[in-house]
């Protein structure tokens, strides 16, 4: 049967109709930045700066990138022992390193217990304003130094480029949430324990200004009710422990 | 004759402990993956003073023949009974364990220049005290230990007396 010219007209517009429409579906953006998960990071942040006294057990693994690009990777056991705001205990021991960190909210001491040596130097009043003048003056990163500074005075998510809810995902037995995030020069993965206790379980950050793509990896064991007494944050130097100094590194 | 025989020993000894070869385990580093997604600072994580270790794999390579000859007696049997033993064996981020390396950078000590840093001490060196602050005088180079970053790394200091 012969369309008439009406109908093919109809038809015309119909099918172009049809195709601004479903072009138009198309190019509605997927947000990169998903704000559900944004809110979770927030959330989780809140959560850690009410805690007052905790303590956290870390195995990590971190790479090294080698001169030729090939990545030698190093894994460790943390243990953090923290009370609010201002007493730190921490102990690492790696593959290669033991190191001991100290802070009672006055001085701060760097301990390497192998080797016998120990440094201490005048610590500013807060744990969170430590890490920066560790990290800033002598390049020390306090290990686990995020669970300080997720939430703290000065903290945001505007940096995050992309962020995706990556759905649940089991840690150590317990249901999380599994988020990745962008940011310059890191990708990195977060793993949020679901319910009462939004506490991060798992964090591997993938360095992204390097070639390697060098990775470091974190799995949290969570004590937030720690029994700790004013010793536990004083250093007394071990019998033939030498005193010697922190360089400090130009910025 | 057994002298000779022992150090060889020794050497094998050394050799076995470090694994394959000295100049295998001195590998530099051009980075670290970073460790805090909010930690801004562009101090950590850097490739502080890795370089040394090119420069000491370099030494070991020319200089291991003309130090296993010579100083073998001496140095050898010592280093491995203080320092093995104690530490266990070698890598570059270590609290400045190196036992092969030690024997190679004898040569190196005497033309060190104040400000030079490493990450191993040379063989023969004793704690000495100035000022509260620890040093290692070496023959009659003075180090400072100091930690860069959390790595401890030795620099050489004018004498402190």
């Amino acid at each position: 049967m012969k369309r008439s010219p009406v109908m093919k007209t109809a038809l015309a517009v119909a099918m172009t109709l049809a195709a601004v429409t479903a072009q138009a579906q198309q190019a509605a953006p997927v947000p990169a930045v998903d704000p559900a998960a944004t809110k979770a990071l927030e959330a989780m942040s809140t959560y850690l700066r009410s805690l007052k006294t905790f303590s956290v057990e870390a195995a990590t693994a971190t790479d090294d990138v080698l001169e030729d690009g090939q990545v030698s990777t190093n894994t460790a056991k943390t243990v953090i022992v923290v009370q609010m705001p201002s007493r730190l205990f921490a102990e690492t021991s790696s593959d290669r390193q033991s190191r001991s960190y100290v802070y009672d909210g006055k001085t701060f001491t760097l301990y390497a217990r192998r080797a016998g040596y120990y440094a201490t130097v005048p610590a500013p009043a807060t744990l969170r304003e430590l890490a920066d003048a560790l990290s800033d003056k002598y390049g020390i990163e306090l290990p686990l130094t995020d669970l300080f500074l997720w939430g703290a005075p000065g903290w945001g998510t505007g940096e995050i480029t992309a962020a995706v809810d990556l759905g649940p995902a089991e840690v150590a037995g317990t249901t999380c949430q599994h988020y990745a995030f962008r940011q310059p020069g890191a990708d990195w993965q977060i793993w949020i324990q679901k319910g009462d206790f939004p506490l991060p379980r798992r964090l591997v950050i993938t360095t992204t200004d390097d070639d390697a793509k060098p990775r470091h990896m974190v799995n949290y064991t969570w004590n937030l009710a720690p029994s700790v007494n004013d010793a536990a944050f004083t250093f007394t130097a071990p019998k033939g422990a030498n005193k010697i100094v922190l360089a400090t590194v130009s910025q | 004759m057994s002298r000779t025989i022992r150090a060889s020993v020794s050497l094998v000894l050394a050799a076995l402990l470090c694994g394959p070869s000295v100049a295998l385990v001195q590998a530099a580093d051009r980075n670290r993956a970073k460790t805090s997604v909010n930690n801004k600072s562009k101090n950590v994580n850097r490739n502080e003073n890795r370089n040394t270790n090119i420069n000491r794999n370099k030494n070991v390579n020319v200089n291991s023949n003309r130090n296993v000859n010579r100083d073998v007696d001496i140095d050898i049997d010592r280093d491995i009974d203080i320092d093995v033993d104690r530490h266990g064996c070698c890598y570059h981020d270590h609290d400045g364990w190196g036992v092969a390396a030690a024997v190679a950078t004898t040569a190196v000590v005497t033309a060190a220049v104040v400000g030079t840093r490493v990450n191993t001490l040379p063989a023969g060196c004793t704690v000495v005290y100035a000022n509260g602050i620890t040093y290692q005088q070496c023959g009659t180079v003075y180090y400072q230990p100091q930690f860069v970053g959390t790595t401890t790394t030795y620099v050489v200091v004018n004498s402190p007396y």
